[in-house]
């Protein structure tokens, strides 16, 4: 089944626009701070210089290359979409295969819970947190993913109920298994696509709350983020800097998070059945 | 004049390939009747429905005429599609409650038409809408509900009440039975009645075959698109002529029928033309399963030739090649080129003497190919001989035996391992039947070696197949077993494979199971059947319990002391059985009464040996032996005087074959 | 922004049971609020004054503090807050409530404006694209609005700011109006227009092809639906099939998420109105981030929140009037 899912995922257009895009940045996050020339802290350049050899992005306010920025900044972005994506997923799933297990009351109120975290505008509480605190970013990723595993814990947990009914699984249980064994061996790896779905919309949304938070001022502000960049660019528009400051990081944002969504759609097509005559 | 479809051909184009939903099908509906489209899903028959009212897909490519009363039907213009469509045809879905918008109140939506194609208005469209469901019997306490807030037969009901508001020529009703109850299943057949009084024209698509009998003039079995058998509804249970048209009826649940479903061999196709080229793409089927082979070997359906010939149990080498036609014969029609079922066996005047007793008087009998043939009768009725006889182990006394159009005398002068391979037999006693020195493997192998028909090598592969064909192990250490080790009926078994080793067209079962315990009785009697099926047997079955006979005949002859006393579908016969011997042995059966000592009693050689024993005996009956009477209304024979006319015998009209035809009088 | 993976969204319960859900968001936000200002290290005045450049004496810490901090129970908070009284803001010296209240009219006209209009204008394009689904105007703009939604509003923003008011000059780059003049009443309301437009602009171009999508999906799978096949065949003209049939029953998956987008659009909301310097709650809680004014932020957050909670629930006591099939949901 991983073969033939593998196989209709590389003919499809969708996935492989999303995939070398996200590919392309990913490699950026990773090895880029490596390779770029120097310390995106260091500010010993003339501000505002123009694009050159040395700094193919000019120099920015506060005499720091440009081109640095950006790179520390991709890898921070998307750490953190990672990061809540990952741990998201986990918890959601964790609570979701509880809740469906346990079922009875115990279920009910999980789900109940999960209704009320989903009503909550979690931008608020990022806020309200992120002003009073002041946390790193760390800090903030985990109150993120404690309010946004609600989706996936009820999308698990309905796909859990339905799979436990199943013959394999009763079988199992019938020959003695514990739960955790049924539980591990037999519904975890069932639920794969719901993983694959679940971490790309959730690191997709982190993505996107960060670069929001940033622009807003409530990181730590030695900490190079995409938001924080554009919100310094649009500060000094006048001195016409936005085809080599604002511009890039305008366009590393919207590329990574426009390849998140077209992966997730590609995931969706082919994975989820009934979807797939929408997009065909 | 009425719905008149010609040469219609509708292909589907998805994802680059050609699927071929209807093929050349021409029908005619005439006004005031009802025709009815039968066959499995694939068929085609929903896509012709659908086209009548112009609502293919846009990835449908149609060819054909369609005209209602003389008119053609023109859907390529909005305007004038609007004018036909549910003014002069309508549609009745199949689906309940999912065909309506279930955001709006039924009244509402049956009034649509009215208010918004005809432009009435809506309040008086309201009001004849309401009136129209009461009609139908739902009172106006239902009008203002939701589709999901009705059962599924009230749902139905609407869907009916909107396809007649406007009152149109022809209805079209598509499975309009699938998940209703009785009463309302019995509340649209008067619909259809009444509809056809008034002069509206019917298309019935379904594959509810009772229901299809009922209300529907004439039928059509439709097959992967192409038209198989068009004939009269009420022959369609008893007597279809196609051999798919007879699987088909098989396999359907009826009250009229008791032999168990059988099913239809292979499995349903899909007319798929891959897009090779532009202009001459070459067609060939796509079976949905091509792990399994049809029981011919192959896993691809056919290029070219009659579409039903992988799973037709008489197809011959001609089959497969060239296409058939539709030939049409007044109101029937079938698309065979043998012409439809055809008999695998004939026996002519075939009789048999032992000495002082005539075991067999001069005997007819026709086997259709594909069916199963049951010769019921107490011990002593000549059943036995006849099957001998017929599987050509036995020599008759005089008569002729034809096996799939040749003589079986001369086959037998010629070469006699050639029938052999013909047919299959399989004997009462398993044990004694096989040798005890012989392993089971030797068993099963014996014929493939008598017949040098496999080479070496194959005779353990084809001998593990035939094993598993019987659902029995097919290791080392079951082969090595003797018959004494096994039980009768896995013994029984073991014989019924090797019946099948050379892959007879018939078998023939005498008393296979009376001698096994009812457990494996009743298992040995499953896996024939299913083998029936999937190898596409004939089989000539002989039974003294008409009980069993029941249960898997298609037809069954009644015999007593040498002579086939009554012969017919079983449904029908059982149903109504006529000769009263055959009611004898029913009421026996049902009741487990003694009614009278068994064995001949003092008949006279001469007469009917019934007649001691029979309550309506008249003089003649002990005097002379009743001819074999063939009743007009189905293939029913029954030799028994009270089913002439009072009149003399001389004025009987007679057939070729010299046997007189009789109508069913007034019998209870 | 996350896509669900369910586009048939099933109707929720009872209207108790939303009731419910959203009275406990709505009091674990009241509780949040109560609960971790008390969490913070150090005191309440330290944090407002320590990124400040301000140093105060031991007499203005100690005055300060019995200014702003109170020791008060939960339950006096609760009927504090239901008494409208949420503290004064530090920074500007004035009621939050009416800080608030000053601010509110702007933020509706922008967030409501926008949010009609990208809701109304995305699903009337998406049925009339699922409609001609297989075109090739269906499939690029498919292409073009997946592609779209996922530039977030904060470069779609800058963007236009850029073009329109910095390079152009065609629109201006700041406020909700022009200060200091005298205008009649049509000039006024043009000039509000004018300065209205970039923002709105932004918001509705970030959020209708999110709309889009959903309407148009939504309305392909219900054009695949049975029913439609019985409208069509019942001779309708197929402007009623589409309008009255189709699109009255795709309508319903967009209006059960009307209340989530709004709820996403939160976020833009604040961005965008930073980017234009509009005047709105956005701005408001930006500058009081900015100078940590934490009674300010915290009314803010708490207003909103409650508001786009209250928007949810009546949205979901408004859907079982418009879907039968959940009247009488078990």
């Amino acid at each position: 089944m991983h073969l033939e899912v593998g196989c209709t995922l590389r003919r499809d257009k969708c996935f492989t626009m999303g995939a070398t895009v996200a590919g392309f940045m990913a490699l950026m996050a990773l090895v880029g701070p490596f390779v770029v020339p120097f310390d995106p802290q260091d500010m010993s350049f003339q501000p505002f210089a123009r694009p050159s050899w040395a700094h193919p992005l000019g120099v920015n306010d506060g005499g720091q290359d440009i081109l640095s920025e950006l790179v520390h900044a991709v890898r921070n972005s998307l750490g953190f979409g990672a990061l809540v994506g990952g741990l998201g997923l986990m918890l959601g799933v964790g609570v979701g295969l509880t809740a469906a297990w346990l079922g009875g009351l115990v279920g009910r109120l999980l789900m109940s819970c999960a209704d009320v975290f989903m009503a909550i505008p979690s931008v608020m509480i990022l806020i309200l947190v992120a002003a009073l605190f002041q946390p790193s970013a760390a800090v903030l990723a985990m109150v993120l993913v404690g309010l946004s595993w609600p989706t996936t814990a009820k999308a698990v947990r309905a796909q859990a109920l339905a799979l436990r009914s199943g013959l394999h699984v009763r079988a199992a249980a019938q020959m003695g298994a514990s739960a955790w064994y049924v539980i591990s061996r037999h519904l975890v790896p069932e639920m794969f696509p719901l993983y694959l779905i679940g971490f790309v919309a959730k690191a997709r949304m982190a993505v996107f709350m960060e670069a929001s938070l940033a622009f807003l001022g409530l990181f730590d502000p030695g900490r190079k983020s995409l938001g924080g960049m554009i919100q310094y660019a649009l500060k000094y528009y006048y001195m016409d800097t936005w085809w080599n400051w604002l511009a890039p990081a305008v366009f590393c944002l919207s590329a990574s998070i426009v390849a998140a969504g077209l992966l997730a759609i590609s995931l969706e097509k082919v994975l989820d059945p009934r979807l797939r005559s929408l997009w065909g | 004049m009425g719905l008149s479809i010609k040469g219609l051909t509708v292909s589907f184009l998805t994802g680059g390939h050609l699927v071929r939903a209807v093929d050349g099908v021409s029908l005619e509906i005439r006004n005031g009747s009802c025709l009815a489209l039968v066959g499995e899903s694939g068929s085609g028959k929903t896509t012709i429905g659908i086209a009548c009212m112009g609502l293919l897909p846009s990835n449908a490519i149609l060819d054909g005429i369609m005209e209602l009363d003389g008119t053609p039907l023109d859907y390529s213009v909005q305007e004038t599609a609007r004018k036909i469509r549910w003014r002069r045809i309508s549609m009745v879905f199949q689906s309940g409650a999912a065909s309506l918008n279930p955001v709006k109140p039924v009244l509402d939506q049956v009034a649509e038409p009215m208010a918004v194609t005809l432009g009435s208005g809506w309040k008086e469209a309201r009001r004849v809408a309401a009136r129209a469901m009461e009609l139908m019997g739902l009172g106006p306490d239902l009008h203002q509900r939701f589709p999901h807030e009705l059962s599924g037969g009230q749902a139905q009901r609407v869907l009916l009440a909107m396809a007649t508001i406007l009152d149109p020529q022809v209805m079209i009703l598509d499975e309009p039975t699938a998940n209703l109850d009785v009463v309302t299943k019995a509340f649209v057949g008067e619909l259809i009645g009444e509809a056809k009084k008034r002069g509206k024209a019917l298309l019935l698509v379904g594959h509810d075959l009772d229901f299809v009998v009922r209300w529907a003039d004439e039928v059509a079995v439709m097959y992967l698109g192409q038209t198989m058998e068009f004939l009269p509804a009420g022959r369609l249970l008893t007597s279809p002529w196609h051999p798919y048209s007879w699987a088909l009826v098989r396999s359907y649940p009826s009250m009229r029928c008791n032999r168990d479903l059988g099913g239809i061999r292979g499995d349903a196709l899909q007319r798929v033309t891959h897009q090779h080229g532009r202009n001459n793409p070459s067609a060939y089927f796509h079976s949905h399963d091509q792990a399994h082979g049809v029981g011919g070997g192959t896993s691809h359906a056919p290029e070219a030739g009659c579409l039903f010939w992988p799973r037709c149990t008489q197809a011959l080498g001609a089959c497969r090649e060239g296409s058939v036609e539709l030939t049409m014969q007044g109101n029937f029609g079938v698309r065979c080129l043998r012409g439809g079922v055809v008999e695998l066996l004939r026996l002519k005047e075939v009789s048999k003497r032992y000495g002082e007793t005539q075991a067999l008087h001069p005997t007819d009998l026709g086997v259709r190919a594909g069916e199963v043939l049951c010769l019921v009768g107490e011990t002593g009725s000549g059943k036995t001989t006849l099957a001998m006889i017929a599987a050509g182990v036995l020599r008759p006394d005089g008569g002729a035996r034809l096996l799939d159009g040749r003589d079986m005398d001369e086959t037998l002068q010629e070469d006699r391992a050639a029938l052999a391979r013909q047919v299959g037999i399989v004997y009462q006693d398993p044990a004694s039947s096989v040798s005890h020195r012989f392993t089971v493997e030797e068993i099963l192998a014996e014929p493939m070696k008598i017949h040098r028909a496999f080479p070496q090598e194959g005779i353990r592969d084809g001998v593990e197949d035939l094993l598993r064909k019987v659902h029995l192990p097919w290791d080392e250490r079951f082969m090595a077993l003797y018959p004494h080790e096994l039980s009768q009926g896995t013994m029984q078994r073991v014989c019924l494979a090797r019946a099948l080793a050379l892959r007879p067209k018939l078998l023939v079962a005498d008393e296979p199971t009376s001698s096994l315990d009812p457990s494996a009785q009743a298992k040995v009697i499953r896996l024939l059947m299913e083998l029936q099926i999937e190898e596409g047997l004939t089989l000539l079955f002989v039974t003294h319990d008409i009980g069993l006979a029941r249960k898997i005949g298609d037809r069954l002859a009644v015999m007593l002391a040498g002579r086939i006393v009554e012969l017919g579908p079983a449904a029908t016969l059982l149903a109504l059985p006529l000769h009263p011997y055959t009611q004898m042995l029913i009421r026996r059966a049902e009741d487990d009464v003694q009614e009278r000592p068994m064995g001949q009693g003092s008949a006279s050689p001469q007469g009917c040996a019934f007649a001691p024993r029979c309550k309506w005996a008249e003089e003649r009956c002990l005097l002379e032996s009743p001819p074999n009477l063939h009743l007009e209304d189905g293939d029913r024979t029954v030799r028994c005087f009270r089913f002439f006319d009072k009149g003399s015998e001389s004025s009987m009209p007679r057939d070729s074959s010299g046997d007189l035809r009789g109508k069913v009088g007034n019998w209870s | 922004m996350g896509r669900e993976a369910n586009f048939r969204f099933s109707p929720k319960g009872k209207g108790l049971g939303s009731i419910l859900t959203f009275a406990s968001a709505l009091f674990v936000l009241v509780c949040l609020s109560y609960v971790l200002p008390r969490l913070m290290p150090g005191d309440f005045v330290t944090a407002m004054f320590a990124s400040s450049h301000v140093t105060l004496s031991a007499n203005q810490e100690s005055e300060a503090r019995a200014y702003f901090q109170r020791e008060e129970g939960f339950g006096e908070y609760l009927l504090r807050l239901a008494r409208l009284d949420w503290g004064r803001s530090y920074a500007l010296f004035q009621p939050v409530s009416s800080l608030i209240l000053q601010a509110l009219p702007w933020t509706l006209m922008l967030a409501v404006g926008a949010h009609l209009l990208a809701s109304v204008c995305g699903f009337m394009i998406g049925v009339e694209a699922a409609w001609r689904r297989g075109t090739r105007v269906e499939k690029g703009l498919v292409g073009l609005m997946t592609m779209l939604e996922g530039v977030p509003e904060m470069a779609v923003g800058a963007l236009l700011l850029a073009i329109f008011a910095l390079q152009l000059h065609w629109l201006p780059t700041a406020g909700a109006q022009t200060p200091y003049v005298e205008l009649s009443l049509w000039e006024r309301l043009a000039d509000t227009a004018r300065h209205l437009a970039l923002p709105m602009a932004t918001l509705v171009i970030s959020y209708l092809p999110g709309n889009f999508l959903l309407a148009r999906n939504s309305m392909v799978m219900v054009l695949g639906e049975e029913f439609i096949l019985t409208a069509r065949a019942k001779g309708l003209p197929d402007r009623r099939v589409r309008y009255a049939h189709a699109a009255r029953n795709a309508l319903l998956p967009v209006v059960t998420r009307f209340g989530l987008r709004l709820a996403f659009m939160v976020t833009g909301v604040v961005v965008v109105e930073t980017i234009f310097s509009y005047p709105g709650l956005g701005t408001l809680l930006f500058n009081a981030i900015r100078s940590r004014d934490l009674p300010l932020i915290q009314g803010v957050v708490l207003f909103s929140s409650g508001a786009v909670l209250s928007v949810n629930l009546a949205l979901e006591l408004v859907y079982s009037r418009i879907d039968p099939r959940t009247r009488h949901a078990p």
